[in-house]
């Protein structure tokens, strides 16, 4: 991250020298822009989370991670306490909301790693929670849709099938790979 | 469509279980403001970044050093700081997609094209830091391979499915 700041801003900077473009002007509207972008991310953050938390208060949230627990044991193999974290870790991402969803995957990770026999070194279930997440299934991405719709898009949805169909196969290529990692070893 | 009816459901649902609805809701959403907290300063510094280097001309002169690679992936030279900024920060890959977004506008084939590959891909790097960065886990064992394939596999998909969908 540090070094893809320094490249952006040192490549950024000795070419507006060589052009004579105003550098500071640049990144002054630039800097502007990000609290835009972050004031139309919260309108849609503060949507879905209120949503998703009457989800959970009615109890929509268990009956959704009950009737998931069978993909999940396949998985993730018997996960116990962590299984109700989890699933509510994958259910945020599935919603486009990697943001959300990183308190309950970091509560899944501390329980998983209760019950680690090796501290220091990830178990099988710890590893797929994470592969899982690096190319977590898009059901429906509200906070990408929200974005568009306040670029003034014509057709916000336009995207949410392809998106829905890349992020299948990528969620695939992890549950096969998985699969074959964890058996291995 | 599908959305409305499951929000109908949702509080039909509430309502026979006696959720305070109101009172459920604002507490979610008050678990949002603080994610806005942590997001914009990475926003900010990428966001104006990148601004810098589009105006500044540099980012012209990586595409055209680049543009003969691009052209046989089938690449869309703009697309290029999303990419490499999508592995490693949701924050500075939002500022690029907002980036594109302004240029090109999100109905763009650019646009449209960009936010699908922003949504099929996620933070590899970031997640992976900070989920076993929290347990104190240093051997991942085969997390980072697996996740990196996943990601190659998400943005081939989105650039194909993309031009299927998105004929210029």
């Amino acid at each position: 991250m540090n070094v893809m700041l320094f490249l952006l801003l040192g490549a950024g900077i000795a070419a507006s020298l060589v052009s004579g473009r105003d550098a500071l002007a640049s990144l002054q509207s630039g800097a502007s822009a990000a609290v835009d972008t972050a004031l139309r991310m919260s309108g849609v953050y503060l949507l879905w989370m209120g949503l998703l938390n009457i989800a959970e208060r009615a109890g929509v949230m268990r009956a959704l991670s009950r009737a998931l627990r069978p993909a999940l044991r396949l998985l993730f193999g018997n996960t116990g306490e962590a299984e109700e974290a989890i699933s509510m870790n994958l259910a945020a991402n599935m919603l486009g909301m990697g943001n959300a969803a990183t308190p309950y995957g970091l509560k899944a990770m501390r329980i998983l790693n209760e019950s680690n026999p090796r501290p220091g070194v990830a178990t099988d279930a710890m590893c797929v929670l994470l592969c899982v997440n690096a190319s977590c299934l898009e059901l429906y991405p509200a906070s990408l849709a929200g974005l568009r719709q306040s670029f003034g898009s014509a057709m916000p949805y336009a995207v949410v099938v392809p998106t829905l169909f890349a992020s299948l196969l990528s969620t695939v290529s992890a549950v096969v790979l998985c699969r074959i990692c964890c058996s291995r070893s | 469509m599908l959305l409305a009816v499951l929000t109908f459901m949702l509080l039909v649902t509430a309502a026979i279980r006696r959720v305070p609805v109101f009172d459920a809701f604002r507490e979610g959403a008050a678990q949002a403001l603080p994610l806005l907290k942590t997001i914009l300063p990475t926003l900010a510094v990428f966001s104006a970044a990148m601004a810098l280097f589009r105006e500044s001309g540099a980012a012209e002169v990586l595409e055209t050093a680049l543009s003969p690679a691009l052209k046989a992936l089938g690449i869309d030279p703009p697309l290029v700081p999303l990419l490499l900024s999508r592995p490693f920060s949701g924050g500075a890959a939002v500022a690029a997609l907002s980036d594109i977004f302004t240029q090109y506008g999100p109905d763009s084939r650019t646009g449209l094209t960009a936010s699908v590959l922003l949504g099929s891909s996620e933070t590899i790097f970031y997640s992976l830091a900070l989920y076993f960065g929290s347990v104190g886990v240093k051997k991942t064992r085969f997390t980072v391979p697996v996740a990196l394939f996943c990601m190659l596999v998400s943005i081939a998909s989105g650039l194909l499915l993309s031009s299927l969908f998105f004929p210029a």
